[in-house]
């Protein structure tokens, strides 16, 4: 799409702006300055970025190093990467620490399609969300990601930012804030709700137009704040349909589908509840995005279809 | 500056009293203790934080001042000691080690206890976080400099490793690494385990000066640190150490690695560390 902004752009800006206005801010990279695009960075300020090599540990402590002595320190390279090999660091030296360090989870999800699984971060929420004081956030539109990124930056403590790889176009108008803690309703109706997060959020708002023409009325939840989480408010926007569905390039288990499990279940909401996602055991297929999300079920045509069902079975049952 | 500047004897008196501290402490621990890592250490912190760090409980915000990193996380009770001898926090929290709500748990946690600058205790954390430390005092251009003790059976963590290649490649000359080498490790012998010799080749071959001394001698440890040279390259301190060193039936015995005195043990350990 002609305005798709890519996530990694919209960072590197963020972080010439955060400079420029006196943020004593430090990229940290382990070889990832293409993946990060970082050059921009490097030309503005060619001594602040510290690349540590293939030494996602290091990079990680070294980060936990710079922001122990007063400096805003931000991680970037590939989500698998920071999430697995440098698990314990970010375990210990970032959260448990407190660090104000920010760790952009770069080409999350099944953003690396056919490079296959050691290349995706299909759990990086589920493990966030184990440990203690980090923010976990997961933008899905280019707005959203640099309002994301602007609060994260100012935000005295460990942030997770879950950066999608592939560019992406405005989802959200002009006038959106972003607030921390915020689900966002981008699409309102009394059949289905879809709650879904990074960008596909995208594919959840396609289905819903699309559902529209066909006499379903479907509402879309972003749910791009984590933690800090407005449970009470994604309890409202849960309410009223009898169905919810949730969606995510992740794990069901311990990402999207397991936050709205919890509240549904603490908040007794009535409706009936799918998660699509990566299932139970399994990996992402390796494949272009498209032919991944299929093998999903994340599309936005298999949305379709998993809605139209959902009516069908409730008719059937009747 | 350093606000005490001891002196060898003086030093040594002050090494004796930590002993002592962290016989009765880990003996009222209601969870154990790491006695023979916390006695391994003491000349070589004790110095540390009684001559040779510039650094005071009243300037822990201060951005010159130097770090101390534990890293041999689970020799928290010694370092605690030396912690309360120098006015961190007060003495009478040492009593309250590792007890339910306790200032002081089984490894250092800096949200707790005034002058731990690093929660550690998996290891291979300290040396890490030390590089980053460190390079924020070079960018800054302060002339901060930044401590770290490591075990030597830690240095099997890879994540050390890592970081010597850091801290050569950044030239990290305000970085100083100790190690503890008392050759023992929680299962037994470190030779047999997991042999780490020959320890100063390695250092030398990531690119750092490399040093040894008496790790249980007060002149070896105040001597090396003071004739450390900054060149470029960071400094490693090969501190030959016994484990436990200090009381006759715990020094050099594995057994000892998370055990406390109990009983007539706490007497006799006493004896042997009295000042006359």
């Amino acid at each position: 799409m002609s305005n798709a902004e890519h996530f990694a752009n919209i960072m590197v800006q963020c972080f010439i702006e955060a400079v420029n206005q006196g943020v004593d801010l430090i990229p940290v990279v382990a070889d990832s300055t293409s993946t990060s695009k970082i050059q921009p960075f490097v030309d503005a300020f060619p001594e602040r970025l510290v690349n540590v090599g293939i030494a996602e540990q290091v990079m990680v402590s070294t980060a936990a190093g710079l922001a122990l002595a007063g400096k805003v320190a931000a991680t970037c390279n590939a989500a698998p990467f920071l999430i697995s090999r440098a698990n314990e660091q970010v375990k210990v030296d970032i959260c448990y620490n407190n660090t104000n360090v920010k760790l952009f989870g770069l080409n999350s999800g099944a953003s690396y399609g056919p490079l296959a699984s050691t290349h995706h971060a299909i759990d990086d929420i589920s493990i966030m969300r184990g440990f203690g004081n980090i923010q976990i956030f997961a933008p899905s539109c280019p707005i959203e990601c640099k309002q994301i990124i602007d609060y994260a930056i100012r935000y005295q403590g460990p942030v997770y930012i879950r950066m999608d790889g592939k560019p992406l176009p405005v989802l959200h108008d002009a006038h959106h804030q972003f607030v921390p803690g915020e689900p966002t309703l981008l699409h309102q109706g009394k059949d289905v709700v879809i709650c879904a997060l990074g960008s596909v959020v995208h594919e959840a708002v396609e289905a819903a137009n699309r559902l529209a023409e066909k006499g379903i009325a479907v509402s879309v939840v972003n749910v791009s704040s984590i933690r800090p989480l407005n449970r009470q408010a994604l309890t409202v926007m849960l309410q009223g349909a009898p169905h919810v569905v949730t969606v995510e390039e992740h794990n069901i288990n311990g990402g999207l589908g397991s936050i709205v499990s919890e509240v549904m279940a603490e908040k007794a909401i009535p409706a009936s509840l799918l998660r699509l996602g990566v299932q139970d055991g399994y990996y992402a297929a390796a494949g272009s995005r498209q032919f991944t999300r299929e093998q999903l079920s994340i599309d936005s045509a298999s949305l379709v279809e998993v809605c139209l069902n959902l009516g069908q079975n409730e008719v059937n049952h009747a | 500056m350093n606000p005490f500047g001891l002196e060898t004897k003086a030093l040594e008196s002050r090494a004796r009293s930590i002993r002592r501290r962290i016989i009765k402490m880990n003996a009222s621990s209601p969870a154990g203790g790491h006695t023979g890592a916390d006695l391994s250490q003491v000349e070589i912190v004790t110095s540390l934080y009684f001559r040779i760090l510039n650094c005071a409980p009243d300037r822990l915000d201060d951005p010159t001042r130097d770090v101390y990193i534990q890293s041999k996380g689970h020799a928290a009770g010694g370092y605690y000691c030396v912690l309360a001898e120098a006015g961190y926090f007060p003495e009478e929290w040492l009593s309250d080690y590792q007890h339910d709500g306790s200032h002081l748990p089984g490894h250092p946690v800096r949200q707790k206890t005034p002058g731990v600058e690093l929660n550690t205790g998996a290891l291979g954390h300290g040396l890490p976080v030390a590089v980053g430390v460190a390079l924020a005092a070079k960018r800054d251009g302060s002339s901060r400099k930044v401590y770290v003790v490591t075990g030597d059976g830690e240095l099997a963590e890879g994540s050390n490793w890592e970081a010597a290649l850091v801290a050569t490649h950044y030239k990290l000359d305000n970085l100083i690494v100790i190690n503890d080498k008392n050759k023992l490790q929680l299962a037994g012998e470190t030779d047999v385990i997991m042999k780490t010799d020959p320890l100063d080749e390695k250092w030398q071959a990531f690119g750092f000066k490399v040093s040894q001394c008496d790790g249980n001698n007060i002149d070896s440890v105040v001597n090396t640190l003071e004739n450390l040279t900054y060149d470029g390259r960071p400094n490693v301190i090969i501190a030959n150490t016994t484990k436990g060193a200090g009381v006759s039936f715990i020094a050099g015995r594995s057994e000892w690695h998370h055990r406390v005195p109990k009983g007539d043990e706490v007497t006799r350990a006493l004896e042997e560390l009295s000042d006359v």
